[in-house]
């Protein structure tokens, strides 16, 4: 059966018809091209596929697209504003917490709704707050890290505000 | 080769991978992520019996499916057999002809308009098996009378290695102290995030263009022309980005199924396996069981060693051959024995086959000899560091199996590690009351940088330096980036040997239409060789850029530097032109033609190893490494942290702090995998239990040490371009033995039997409760 589907992923407003059995990573990767939600394990394991859903961090493989109407996704393309890198990509990259890469996009997308509610975590709340994403690269240390110096940088308030 | 002192400019800065941006924006695409126009998307239908005969295989039912395009089966297939690169034993087909020999052999596979179709059409295809007895434990398939896994055989032991060194009988009648023990470890998955992924496409030639996410573009072309029976010169390899690989994606069956569907289908096809069929027929670590035996003098000096390993090869050959070898021969060259006899069977069972993982073998074997190594050390009662001291290799040593060790920081290493960790405080201060005991434990280890014996050809690597009109350089590479930031180190030593910014170099890895052959990314040869590569296409490419500055500048080319991309007489940068100036030359010219700088590093001294004696120098440079894991064990529950964790690693120089940190981190991850949560679980009928993430334990965040100490040692190995040697393999191969030897320290089990469960450690304290009631009982 399908569906018609609107939709504002990353901003754009998005009309079209969906089987009813197409999750929503299925749909992001396979019918608009947009890749950067992974799929890692397709069973909620992994957190590769963690996308916004109104701001909330969900695993978009256990989404059914049909659902999304007038919904908001955000995904990790959605991050940066322009060049303008969010502090938690950012933080990735100077701290040296990408390696492969596949499961980063996941874990930025919950990194930056767990700052969002939590501006001064400890170093346990971080790592409470990733341990439902699998990374097999980096042995979580520098992810924690960096995760910790984006909180620092987003609590100081930007010079040309 | 050549290196210029402590002065560098690119290496040694811990710049981030050149590729992070694209990795946190979402831009970077994996092989998962090709789309190429018009695709179908394929499956595979595989065994759910692991020793069956095919009767009859009837697709029509799935054929009738709307959106089916294309089924393949053996009939479609080839019908000769084909392994992996360099392999002899040739005993597989691409897909199951007459019989299906674990659970997860490939026996069709479907190609449709999507893959819901693919899948639904999988489940329409009826397979006809008669069902045959099953062998899964490879000491019953030694048996006589045991069912074969393939008949013509006539045996199931794929191969048996045995080589002596010296006179075990000698170092027996000479030793004061003789330990033994048996160790073992089960199928450990890589569970890499991206799954094995592939896109085939044919053009009208008959010319094949496989986009797949593989460490080795140059070794699967041979293989995969084997499988699909057509020239090697008909496949085009291009290497997608690895969402991580850590051994298991040199190779993969999956690949030229790919293209036999894309062939029959006449359209392109993309292929991905799902997440449990990545555990039921992936090609995870070779388990073994491994019996290891000590002879020492009192003085701590061991004489002679004896290794005996039967290793599950599962049902088909990969390179558990040679995982074999490394398990039986590397550790060897670690410690200065005088004797040694290793006895070797690789077994075929009606399993998933074993193939490679970080540390290849060699992890298997530490697990042992680091193990017995504390035992004796207890024997002695010696320090287990003072033990490893008084027997470890040093620099200028040839090993007993010929291994010329021109650098070590092995000493260096434990020295460092312990006094980080606070050794001795820790290691002999009384266990506090209460259920929860910590102690420390420490292990070594060496591994290659590169490694002959694995593929016969050759070792070593060529690149290509590219430099255009506006000075931009690119370099053209065999080898691969499995994401653990091969290209990063590459990209810097290519600055730094030609003098310019980092910025300014950009790296492209496999291509096999374009870059040259390169053996691939394993056996840590991606920094030595393949940098060793880039490192010598450079400096050819500096050659011919100094050679048209000179005549700028009216001086000989050997007075020329570059330094930060400005040509000047050396001392005299003020009056240098910039590097762009030069090129621009070059390109009006050459008439468009940009600078070719080609480059190949075949490094000395390395040397094939004796098919029978095994003995040779397979490696140009070796690493070294010395861990100390500190653990808390409940001694109520069983459950086993490691709180904290020190690792010393002689990584010969370092490229970049921050990517060396990040492999060593990333390595003691999995080792505290190994060591306490991961295993592949088969019951009696051949089925794998645990194929999810939900049951195949990986660790999580929270399964890590909170402190991890990295101490990197620099021992400036001649061999290596700027002195470098491998890293990321031992960083993971110490932490399994450490982490035992450390609970060891804490309550007093020896644990031999990864991974080290609650279960297992509970039984082990029961067992030794009983024991200390019962003292007399022999041990």
């Amino acid at each position: 059966m399908k569906h018609p589907l609107g939709v504002t992923i990353n901003g754009v407003p998005y009309d079209r018809v969906v089987e009813s059995r197409r999750t929503l990573l299925d749909f992001l990767r396979d019918e608009l091209g947009i890749t950067g939600p992974k799929k890692g394990c397709d069973a909620g394991d992994c957190g590769c596929c963690m996308v916004l859903i109104d701001g909330v961090p969900m695993h978009s493989c256990l989404i059914l697209a049909a659902e999304m109407e007038g919904r908001q996704v955000t995904t990790i393309e959605g991050l940066a504003r322009g060049d303008q890198l969010h502090p938690v990509q950012e933080a990735f990259i100077r701290c040296g917490a990408v390696q492969c890469g596949f499961c980063i996009p996941g874990i930025i997308i919950t990194a930056k709704a767990f700052l969002e509610e939590h501006p001064n975590p400890t170093t346990d709340e971080v790592i409470e707050a990733i341990s439902g994403h699998l990374c097999r690269c980096t042995g979580y240390l520098q992810i924690v890290d960096a995760i910790m110096a984006a909180a620092e940088a987003m609590r100081v308030p930007p010079q040309h505000a | 080769m050549e290196t210029k002192g402590n002065g560098f400019s690119a290496i040694g800065k811990g710049l981030p991978m050149v590729d992070a941006r694209d990795k946190v924006t979402g831009l970077h695409d994996f092989g998962m992520d090709v789309a190429l126009p018009g695709m179908l998307w394929g499956r595979v239908l595989r065994s759910p019996h692991p020793h069956a005969r095919i009767t009859h295989i009837d697709t029509s039912r799935a054929a009738r499916l709307p959106g089916v395009v294309a089924i393949v089966t053996g009939d479609d297939a080839p019908r000769r057999k084909f392994s992996v690169c360099g392999q002899r034993l040739e005993d597989e087909h691409l897909l199951a002809i007459e019989k299906a020999r674990y659970v997860g052999d490939e026996v069709a596979a479907v190609a449709a308009f999507d893959e819901d179709t693919a899948e639904e059409a999988c489940t329409l295809i009826d397979v006809e098996y008669e069902l045959l007895p099953a062998v899964l434990d490879p000491f019953e398939a030694m048996q006589p009378g045991a069912p074969l896994v393939h008949e013509h055989l006539g045996t199931n032991v794929a191969t048996h290695t045995e080589f002596v060194r010296g006179d075990l009988g000698e170092a027996l009648r000479q030793a004061d102290a003789v330990v033994k023990e048996r160790f073992s470890l089960p199928y450990f998955h890589q569970a890499y995030l991206e799954m094995n992924s592939c896109a085939a496409e044919w053009d009208s030639e008959g010319r094949l263009t496989l986009y797949a996410s593989t460490q080795s573009p140059a070794l699967s072309r041979g293989s995969y022309a084997r499988a699909l029976d057509i020239p090697p010169e008909r496949i085009r390899v291009v290497q997608c980005h690895m969402g991580g690989a850590f051994g298991a994606k040199l190779e993969y069956k999956l690949h030229p199924i790919c293209a036999l569907l894309a062939r029959k289908a006449g359209r392109p096809v993309k292929m991905v396996n799902p997440r449990h069929e990545e555990f039921f027929a992936g090609l995870p670590r070779v388990p073994m069981t491994i019996d290891l035996m000590f002879a020492a003098k009192k003085d701590g000096t061991i004489l002679g060693k004896e290794i005996r390993i039967v290793a599950d090869n599962g049902a088909y050959i990969n390179y558990a051959h040679a995982a074999m070898l490394s398990a039986l021969l590397r550790h060897d060259n670690l410690y200065r024995y005088q004797h040694t006899r290793a006895v070797g069977d690789l077994v075929y069972t009606n399993k998933v086959t074993s193939g490679c993982f970080r540390g290849f073998g060699n992890l298997q074997g530490h697990w042992a000899v680091e193990s017995l190594m504390d035992i004796l050390a207890e024997e002695l009662g010696m320090d287990p560091a003072e033990l490893r001291k008084i027997n470890g290799v040093r620099t200028g040593d040839t090993t007993i199996h010929g291994w010329k060790i021109l650098s070590c920081g092995l000493q260096e290493c434990i020295d460092q590690v312990t006094k980080a960790a606070g050794w001795e405080q820790k290691r002999y201060a009384p266990k506090p009351r209460g259920p929860r005991k910590r102690g420390v434990g420490l292990a070594c280890c060496l591994h290659v940088s590169g490694n002959r014996s694995f593929v016969p050809m050759f070792d070593g690597a060529s690149a290509i330096c590219l430099i255009n009109a506006e000075g931009q350089v690119r370099i053209l590479t065999g080898e691969t980036d499995m994401g653990a930031g091969t290209r990063t180190a590459m990209s810097q030593m290519a600055a730094e040997a030609l003098g310019v910014p980092v910025e300014w170099v950009q790296i492209s890895t496999g291509d096999t239409d374009v870059t040259p052959h390169g053996l691939g990314t394993y056996a840590d040869r991606g920094t030595t060789l393949g940098g060793g590569g880039v490192m010598m296409a450079a400096l050819d490419a500096k050659r011919q850029v100094l050679e048209l500055a000179a005549e700028e500048l009216e001086a000989r080319a050997e007075d020329l530097v570059i330094d930060d991309g400005v040509i000047s007489v050396r001392g005299n940068r003020d009056r240098g032109i910039p590097f762009r100036q030069v090129t621009q030359k070059a390109f009006i010219r050459k008439a468009g033609g940009m600078i070719v700088g080609t480059g190949t590093y075949i490094p000395n001294g390395v040397s094939d190893i004796d098919p029978k004696t095994k003995y040779g120098n397979i490696s140009c440079a070796y690493p070294f490494a010395a861990q100390v894991a500190e653990v808390e064990v409940d001694e109520e529950t069983g459950e086993v942290w490691l709180v904290n964790h020190f690792a010393a690693h002689d990584l010969g120089r370092t490229i970049n702090p921050l990517a060396a940190r990040g492999q060593i981190i990333g390595a003691v991850a999995q080792g505290v995998g190994h060591a306490l949560l991961e295993q592949m679980v088969y019951d009696d009928k051949g089925m794998l239990r645990n194929p999810s993430f939900k049951r195949y334990l990986i660790p999580r965040a929270w399964d890590m040490p909170r402190a991890l100490t990295t101490i990197l040692v620099e021992t400036n190995d001649p061999n290596g371009p700027f002195g470098a040697k491998g890293l990321a393999e031992p960083a993971l191969i110490p932490t399994p033995p450490a982490i035992a030897n450390a609970i060891y320290n804490a309550v007093g089990v020896r644990l031999t039997h990864l991974p080290l469960t609650p279960e297992k450690v509970l039984r082990a304290l029961k067992e030794k409760r009983e024991r200390t009631a019962r003292p007399e009982a022999p041990r």
